[in-house]
């Protein structure tokens, strides 16, 4: 008979804690390999020097030795700079982005969890079957159906309405293309999140003599939120460091994105790629902040629900 | 003594429980690490370089590259590698119809990797990361390419077609005399393009300062720069009056960004790399800022259907009737990587690529004019290989020596990063 030690040292289905470390230590590594050491590489760009003569930027490994300069640059331009300007046309290209994604995505998935039947599948199929295609070849789709003698001109000059210089820097142009670029990845979680909603509690509702409407917005809304909120966090954080939806669909300094603004530093302009390190760290600490408040709505649910 | 798992778990850090002797054994490990572990990324960083020199020519003060003991030629009467030769090049610029050609006269497969800018390039062959046979600089970068050993001396005994078929201005170029280290693969200029059915060519055509046709609100909308802060800086400050973009003041480089800025509003100004070639045909540009080769490439890219003759025009402000201003002219080269693996085949490619008739077919595809002896550009015209109204794109040696003609060169340190900051400052809108 074993003892509580020994009951201690292996779970439920009788493996030793040392199996479930090894098991993780493949995952750990790839942790270390594919985000620590690459984050640490931004990191020592960011705060290294530039070469003398090639001007790139060389890393600084040794943070005793870490020059703040280039990082204080970008701060100071973020605010009170024309970096500031693009900082906050991002958010809000993204935020409309995201409330379209809402008020378009929201009744997709509504529709495909509780009306679509026995069809569920085939409707998820067709909301993910263009998207088996990669991103920039859509987009560029996208440019041939928009440019002047394109198909959407041809079809509007068709029913006598004037054509439309759609890539003209409009930045209408690049919030539906970020809307369509990214908006199954907000369906879907919350396709999920619907899809879980116990049918007998929206019955209970109208038991209790709620109206349809009342019932959605009382019961079906607020039990979806979590839903929500994962599709907007997994749709907002790549849309923030987007580049190439203004790119190929604006080209306009009018529609810049911080993506656009790192780019430049990095590809371009190689003397600026600390500037360009330095903006994709303090980027990244904005979205974390984001996610760290997901993560905190998920907890607080989670505690909830236990209670 | 045996500790219970959750015990041991806990004492080890979940509440910070470690003893002041525990602590700073515990930094000095992770301090030790940390120094290791710079060091060891700091090794793999390579050299940091402050002991480079680079040596820059200019067409008034031409420089001879420096050898380096480490970085040596090959030896004469070598056997080619089996390859495969492996080429470092732009994106679209080499015809892939001349890949299997190259392939057959060298012997071996050969395998193209591009590059979308020579900062991206520069980037990854001083990584050492990536290894390339051959590899198509710009003329004006080779002193840092020098300077960085990214490329190797060039044995010319493998290299006869140098001799009989490049212009001779070429063959001991400003930026690298005696050509030890790069030959001329093809010659370009910078200028205004245009779609004459959505441009009227008068608004150009005779004006004293044709780049000022940018800053036309006729074309609002309409018109589109290079994405390329060289390119579209210099026409900028020659737009200015600026003769010598390289010796322009800080002030002068502000003033040539604020004029950029300037465009955002006056024309909605776009900036992309293709829209000469393929703006233009698409419809989305009547006008753009563009290199001679990309207007002969532009006829490629309209509708198979269209009608395309007459459809397209183009003007170099350095040698157009009644222009007071400066324009650009360049050529980019071909050189071998150091450290090539297959450097014999790398020599045969190049040599190749300088035969006339092999430089011709190329230039069908890239629309890139190879600077040969035996391409005449009034017969490049009359023989359909450039379109009759688009004759202006076809370049002669003498354009290099025309008084307005600035021939680009590497910049200082100091000026490129100035001009990179005033580029970013201009995109940014301010």
């Amino acid at each position: 008979m074993p003892t509580n030690l020994q009951a201690a040292e292996t779970d439920s289905v009788g493996l030793k804690d040392w199996v479930w470390k090894a098991a993780a230590a493949p995952g750990l590594v790839w942790l270390v390999l594919l985000f620590v050491v690459p984050f640490y590489a931004i990191l020592a760009i960011a705060m290294g020097r530039l070469h003398p003569v090639q001007l790139r930027p060389v890393p600084e490994w040794n943070p005793l030795q870490w020059d703040l300069g280039p990082f204080g640059e970008v701060w100071s331009g973020l605010f009170g700079g024309q970096l500031g300007v693009i900082a906050i046309r991002t958010l809000l290209y993204v935020l409309a982005a995201c409330a379209l994604s809402v008020l378009i995505g929201y009744p997709v998935a509504y529709f495909v969890a509780r009306k679509a039947g026995k069809r569920k599948g085939l409707f998820l199929l067709l909301i993910l079957a263009p998207f088996w295609i990669n991103y920039l070849m859509r987009m560029l789709a996208w440019v041939n159906l928009l440019h002047n003698d394109g198909f959407v001109n041809t079809a509007i000059t068709a029913v006598g309405l004037a054509p439309q210089d759609w890539l003209g820097g409009r930045p209408s142009t690049v919030i539906l293309g970020l809307v369509y670029g990214y908006i199954p990845f907000f369906i879907l979680p919350l396709y999920a999140a619907l899809d879980r909603i116990d049918g007998q509690v929206l019955e209970a509702a109208r038991d209790l003599g709620a109206s349809t409407r009342a019932a959605f917005f009382r019961v079906t809304l607020p039990l979806s939120k979590q839903g929500i909120l994962a599709g907007l966090v997994i749709i907002m954080l790549p849309m923030f460091g987007d580049y190439y939806t203004p790119n190929l669909l604006s080209g306009s300094p009018r529609t810049q994105m911080i993506g656009n603004q790192i780019d430049q530093y990095v590809n371009q302009t190689t003397s600026q790629g600390r500037h360009g390190a330095a903006l994709t760290l303090i980027l990244m600490m904005a979205v974390a902040l984001l996610m760290l408040y997901y993560l905190f709505n998920i907890a607080r649910v989670t505690e909830e629900a236990r209670e | 003594m045996v500790y219970h798992p959750r015990e041991n778990w806990t004492r080890r850090g979940r509440r910070g429980l470690y003893s002041r002797r525990d602590f700073i054994q515990r930094s000095t490990a992770a301090g030790l690490s940390l120094t290791a572990f710079s060091s060891w990324l700091a090794a793999c960083g390579g050299a940091t370089g402050e002991d480079i020199e680079v040596v820059i020519g200019t067409p008034t003060s031409p420089a001879t590259q420096p050898l380096f003991d480490d970085v040596p030629a090959i030896e004469s009467s070598l056997a080619p590698e089996a390859g495969p030769l492996r080429i470092y090049n732009w994106e679209d610029y080499i015809n892939p119809e001349v890949i299997p050609l190259a392939e057959e006269a060298i012997g071996a497969p050969i395998e193209v990797t591009i590059f979308y800018n020579e900062e991206e390039a520069f980037g990854k062959l001083l990584s050492g990361e990536v290894q390339y046979d051959v590899w198509f600089p710009a003329g004006e970068s080779i002193g840092k390419a020098v300077a960085g050993k990214l490329i190797q001396p060039l044995n010319h005994t493998y290299l006869p077609n140098l001799e009989q078929y490049v212009w001779p201005e070429l063959k001991s170029p400003f930026y690298d005399v005696d050509s030890l280290y790069t030959v001329p693969y093809v010659v370009y200029q910078t200028g205004i393009g245009w779609r004459s059915d959505l441009f009227d060519p008068a608004d150009v055509e005779g004006l004293a300062n044709p780049w000022d046709v940018f800053w036309n609100p006729k074309y609002k909308g309409q018109t589109v720069l290079y994405d390329d802060f060289r390119e579209t800086m210099q026409m900028a400050m020659f737009r200015a009056g600026i003769t010598e973009p390289r010796d322009a003041s800080a002030a002068q480089v502000e003033a040539a960004a604020d004029s950029l800025i300037e465009l955002i509003d006056l024309m909605n100004i776009r900036y992309r790399i293709d829209g000469a070639y393929q703006g233009i045909p698409d419809g989305s540009f009547a006008l753009s800022l563009a290199w001679s080769g990309d207007m002969v490439n532009a006829q490629y890219y309209f509708p198979e259907e269209a009608d395309v003759n007459g459809v397209l025009g183009y003007l170099w402000p350095a040698s157009a009737d009644g222009s007071t201003v400066n324009g650009l002219i360049a050529n980019d080269t071909m050189a071998v990587v150091k450290g090539a693996a297959s450097p014999v085949l790398a020599h045969n490619f190049i040599n190749w690529m300088l035969d006339e008739a092999n430089s011709l077919e190329n230039f069908a595809w890239l629309g890139y004019q190879p600077p040969q002896v035996g391409l005449d550009p009034a017969v490049l015209v009359t023989d359909a290989w450039i379109p009759e109204n688009l004759a202006a794109v076809a370049i002669t040696s003498e354009d290099f020596a025309r008084p307005r003609a600035v021939v680009p060169t590497q910049l200082t340190p100091e000026t490129e990063t100035l001009w990179a900051q005033q580029w970013s400052r201009a995109k940014a809108g301010g």
